[in-house]
């Protein structure tokens, strides 16, 4: 009896010891497994050269203020947004070339890669300085996480003043300022290929309504061989985005605006759905719903497809390309029946809250407000200033002219595709409402159902 | 009883008189102390690693976590699992998986069994044809995913061109929702009956020749020899292939977001993995998304569970 008694004792303290060390080990495990950062590091700053400046090794803080790294997260990973973002970053080394930066590009199609990183990097509570995002109602999706920038930033340098105020209003988020912009991009677009438009006699200029546009695009299917439009529909917001063009256009501002506030009249929904239908059904071409729009905009460089509905960003491609020149082989005019009007998009760079460079982010956020900056960003960018004070003849022409419709325009909707106008979750769920019905066959009934129920929530 | 330097019984020590430090000291050279650093690290990280993960997934699902911040367990439910049943878009990827996972499974086993009595035959290049038909599992998803975008492309894909060239009409392949998944099983049947292929011909090898020539002096036609004497022989190649197939349909989630390099895959092809990244990391649905993830899980436990057993059943485990 004693023994199985003494037996169980020892057992029991086997049992406790072999519980701390694994409880030991466990934790330190934890300790050097934990801290790891997997983001993709592509180095936007180090290797952009020319400017003399490059970036610190670390250590070297002879007369610097600079303590921290300045850690900036965007999405500029190619093409015209990379040499946008790399002017930029050229810009701002120039100007503190002292200071250590790492600017990261995080993935590219539409910012998936970026916000995902953005937001699991906040929730696991490990902020970076700032980062590139839409401002407005986006910024909900960082609700509680972001820093205020009012005193420090917009006050310090007087940018209420010298940006424009819609921009000012779209910074401002719970009562802090957490964002400065960096340019716009005008949302109602129609690129076409002049050639095109010429082989098929159409005289841009007429097109001053969405029934004028249909026509057109018929004229241009029964006298061309050339696809009338090209539509991108790997992904559901070119669509959205195209919807509110046409419902603007064919019911007014009014209209979209009671739709993104929640006041959607039914009949507007469903009749510009109709006319979506009736391009997507018969005018796109056959591939759009496995392309992008960068294959879309290629499409009208080559002059498979007439004309394009896109935001200005497809100007920045357009540039690329030497052998198509605006005014020449190609040419812009307003999504048709919204002339006047300047649909609204923004891009912006948030600081978080919790920021682990204080300083340095304030730096930098200054920076980005400046007319240096803006200039340098939106030339390659193919967007506009959001100053109020810079001098058209430093952009380029068409940017120029973009950008004096940008400070003279009748009314600026923001944009529902691009985080502007309504939460991350009512975008969410008016792209899923056309991801899920209207990518072919076009379901009018169930897609305006479908978006009705998403803005009314 | 136990003599006291033996290390192995020190539960046996009867002593009451010992004292605590020779116990300790027992204990120290005891076996499992002393190999601990062999199986205990690897352990502990498998544990931290795998089953932490799994379980911090779990805890999660039962709170309402959202958005930034941190999870609140103090209401712990099952209200996350009863929203993901009664949602459409959770039924519809269930249902895509389950597709997926019974189509491609089928497809892939049939397939690599019909191309491995061909290759067991002896044919000429046999070899060549093994690694041609093998090689396309040792792409990776993003390599084959963007092969197969092109190949989908209405305009300018080949496969277009072929339905073409044999006068039907163009196919939407990924952009049709009743054709998508379809497309998308095949070009992962394409890429993994490779594998079955070379499973099954190692099975196949494995059976002497004998059987072969016993069967035809008994004059059996090469039809019946191989589905009443041959095939039977196959099951343990066909059920650990059938094993790493489903598991791979599981989480075709690569191949689909390599195709389209966003969150959302092609209309009619949203499988769970798909639909759980896209509430977590691109609305920050955590617990939604992670009640997803358990039930993924499950199902994948379902897939696996009967072969443990089977395996277990057989003495292989």
């Amino acid at each position: 009896m004693a023994e199985h008694g003494c037996s169980d004792e020892s057992v029991n303290r086997r049992k406790y010891l072999k519980a701390l060390s694994v409880g030991a080990a466990a934790g330190l495990a934890g300790c050097t497994g934990g801290g790891g950062s997997d983001t993709e590091t592509t180095e936007g700053g180090s290797d952009s050269g020319g400017s003399g400046g490059d970036t610190e090794t670390g250590g070297d803080s002879s007369g610097s203020t600079w303590d921290s790294q300045l850690e900036v997260l965007h999405g500029w990973a190619g093409g015209d947004g990379e040499a946008a973002v790399t002017a930029l970053i050229e810009a701002f080394e120039e100007e503190h070339p002292e200071m250590d930066t790492n600017f990261q590009a995080v993935g590219a199609s539409a910012n998936v890669n970026l916000n995902a990183t953005i937001l699991r990097r906040l929730a696991n509570n490990n902020p970076m300085s700032s980062f590139a995002n839409w401002p407005g109602k986006n910024l909900e999706r960082y609700s509680g996480a972001l820093m205020d920038l009012e005193a420090d930033v917009w006050d310090a340098e007087g940018f209420k003043d010298t940006m424009q105020a819609r921009a000012v209003e779209l910074c401002k988020f719970n009562d802090k300022m957490p964002a400065v912009p960096l340019g716009s991009h005008r949302m109602n677009n129609l690129f076409y290929n002049t050639a095109v438009f010429e082989e098929a006699g159409i005289d841009a200029s007429s097109l001053d309504s969405v029934d004028a546009l249909l026509d057109a695009l018929e004229t241009i299917d029964q006298n061309t061989d050339v696809t009338p439009m090209a539509q991108a529909m790997v992904a559901p917001w070119t669509n959205l985005q195209l919807w509110a063009q046409i419902l603007t256009s064919q019911s007014g501002v009014d209209a979209y605006m009671n739709f993104i506030e929640g006041n959607p009249d039914r009949a507007a929904v469903v009749e510009a759905l109709e006319a979506l239908k009736t391009i997507n059904e018969n005018y796109i071409t056959a591939d759009a719903s496995s392309i992008s729009f960068t294959t879309a905009g290629q499409k009208v460089i080559s002059g498979k497809a007439a004309t394009i509905h896109q935001g200005n960003w497809v100007y920045g491609m357009f540039r690329a390309d030497d052998s198509f020149n605006y005014k020449e082989q190609w040419d812009w005019i307003p999504f048709p029946g919204t002339e006047g009007i300047y649909f609204y998009h923004l891009d912006s760079i948030v600081a978080p809250s919790n920021n682990p460079s204080r300083e340095e982010t304030i730096a930098w956020q200054k920076f980005v407000g400046t007319k240096k900056a803006q200039i340098a960003f939106n030339n390659p960018k193919g967007s506009v200033p959001l100053r109020t004070d810079i001098d058209p003849s430093e952009l380029t022409d068409f940017l120029a002219m973009t950008y004096e419709d940008l400070t003279d325009s009748e009314a600026y909707p923001p944009t529902i595709a691009h985080g502007l106008a309504v939460t991350p979750k009512t975008m969410g769920a008016c792209k899923t409402a056309f991801g899920d019905n209207f990518m072919g066959p076009f379901k009018v009934e169930a897609t305006a159902d479908a978006l009705i129920e998403a803005v009314s929530e | 009883m136990a003599t006291h330097d033996n290390t192995e019984h020190v539960s046996d020590a009867p002593d009451e008189a010992v004292g605590w430090e020779s116990k300790l000291q027992y204990f120290l050279n005891s076996d499992f102390v002393r190999s601990a650093p062999y199986w205990g690290i690897p352990f502990v990280l498998m544990s931290i690693a795998v089953y932490g993960g799994i379980g911090y997934n779990f805890a999660i699902s039962f709170t309402d976590y959202e958005g930034l911040g941190t999870p609140d367990y103090s209401a712990l439910d099952l209200e996350m699992y009863a929203q993901a049943l009664s949602s459409d878009a959770f039924i519809a990827a269930a249902q895509n998986n389950l597709v997926l996972l019974v189509g491609f499974t089928t497809i892939c086993l049939v397939l690599g069994l019909f191309l491995a009595i061909l290759l067991d035959h002896g044919i000429r290049f046999s070899e060549k044809f093994q690694t041609v038909y093998l090689l396309p599992m040792s792409l990776s998803f993003v390599v084959t995913a963007q092969l197969w975008l092109w190949m989908f492309n209405v305009e300018s894909g080949i496969l277009n061109l072929v339905v073409t060239t044999l006068g039907f009409n163009p196919v939407d392949w990924l952009g049709n929702p009743s054709i998508a998944l379809g497309a998308v099983i095949f070009a992962l049947i394409w890429q993994f009956s490779g594998y079955t292929m070379v499973v099954y011909l190692a099975g196949l090898q494995s059976i002497p020749d004998d059987q072969f020539e016993a069967a035809r002096v008994d004059g059996a036609s090469i039809t019946r020899t191989y589905l009443r004497i041959i095939v039977p022989q196959l099951k343990e190649a066909s059920v650990s292939a059938a094993v790493v197939l489903m598991v791979f349909a599981l989480k075709a989630f690569t191949f689909l977001y390599a195709l389209v390099g966003r969150y959302r895959p092609p209309n009619g092809t949203d499988i769970l993995a798909t639909l759980m990244v896209r509430r977590a990391f691109k609305f920050g649905e955590w617990a939604y998304s992670a009640a997803i993830a358990t039930m993924l899980l499950v199902m994948a436990l379902g897939v696996i569970g009967p072969y443990l057993y089977y395996q277990y059943k057989q003495g292989s485990l």
